[in-house]
């Protein structure tokens, strides 16, 4: 992918990540928790242009869950509401067992795509996700078996190099999908020549998909679109719509993506286009 | 076991929800869902050892 990319006007795929599992309602009352607030808004994401969501699981407090009959209860309620959308879920999961982080690749049906972390990062002041080689190779493995794409979620620039290494070890097949990601703490600095050399640094062929966390979403997804990548928004990485004001929901984030990318001259993809660029 | 500081709660501050979720009678706040796993010792962790909260109003051993 590239600026040529921008220039001839392909789609840009926009995934929505709706609820995450690092904070809740407490932080954005609008964000969805429960299996029937994420069907609808995934619906909603969907209408304003959303191909992807990404899901994770909670329970009805709103704290992580990682069981597949969650996941099966969130991916039927987002059928009801969004029956086209392209279903990604999460493996993530500071703390937690690889076990577990397996449970939300065996739904049935399994989801068309699921994120793989690529290397270690820190949480609060004592817990780090550690993704070791060991897990990334056993959740791609699984992923393969069941046919599921891997999303590669690139937390730092360290973490492009454990892309190289994972080409080198595993078979994963075209296109290579990685999201480069900014932020703070074990985050790539969210500056606008870190987006362009972390594409830079992407294996041949690899499509990228650009996430910035907080106020840092608009303008880095807005570059990622003008260097020919896809983006993602949504309330798991930024509650605001701007400063001081809550986003009223996901499908406001992902209208004004949809918004900013038309009038670049990149349509929006379509659930059905997007399955043919990354090649579902 | 979990943190002696955690209780659940539907209001606070001025705030409500409709289910009672994670509040930190140290911290004097909900809590964040992650952090939540902490408070409850749930999966590989432990609010003694993994919660910045917990150590610091404990104070040095």
């Amino acid at each position: 992918m590239s600026y040529d990319a921008y220039l001839e006007g392909e789609p840009v795929i926009i995934t929505a990540a709706l609820t995450g599992g690092i904070h809740g309602k407490e932080a954005n009352p609008n964000l969805p928790e429960t299996p029937e607030e994420i069907g609808r808004a995934a619906g909603a994401a969907a209408d304003a242009g959303a191909a992807v969501v990404h899901l994770h699981a909670r329970a009805d407090n709103g704290e992580r869950s990682f069981s597949t009959d969650r996941f099966e209860a969130i991916d039927e309620a987002v059928r009801r509401h969004a029956d086209d959308v392209v279903i990604q879920h999460s493996t993530g999961g500071t703390g937690v067992p690889a076990e577990q982080r397996a449970q939300p690749l065996r739904t049935d049906p399994p989801p068309e795509m699921a994120s793989l972390d690529m290397g270690p990062l820190n949480r609060y002041e004592y817990l780090t996700s550690e993704n070791t080689r060991g897990l990334v190779d056993a959740l791609q493995a699984e992923m393969r078996d069941r046919g599921i794409k891997p999303e590669l979620e690139v937390f730092n620039d360290g973490h492009l190099n454990e892309v190289h290494g994972l080409l080198d070890r595993r078979d994963l097949a075209a296109p290579v999908y990685a999201t480069l990601i900014f932020g703070g703490g074990t985050l790539t600095p969210p500056r606008p020549r870190n987006l362009l050399n972390a594409v830079d640094n992407l294996p041949d062929g690899a499509l990228f998909n650009t996430l910035g966390f907080g106020r840092h979403q608009l303008p880095l997804t807005t570059m990622g679109i003008l260097l020919g990548g896809h983006v993602r928004v949504g309330l798991e990485d930024n509650v605001y719509y701007r400063r001081g004001e809550l986003a009223d929901s996901n499908a406001q984030l992902v209208e004004r993506t949809a918004r900013i990318a038309e009038e670049l001259g990149r349509p929006v993809a379509t659930p059905s286009q997007a399955r043919k660029i990354l090649g579902l | 076991m979990g943190c002696p500081y955690l209780d659940y709660r539907s209001e606070a501050d001025g705030t409500e929800f409709d289910a009672e979720r994670a509040y930190c009678e140290a911290a004097g706040r909900f809590v964040q869902p992650m952090r939540a796993d902490i408070c409850t010792d749930r999966h590989d962790i432990d609010h003694a050892e993994h919660c910045e909260i917990y150590r610091e109003h404990e104070g040095p051993e």
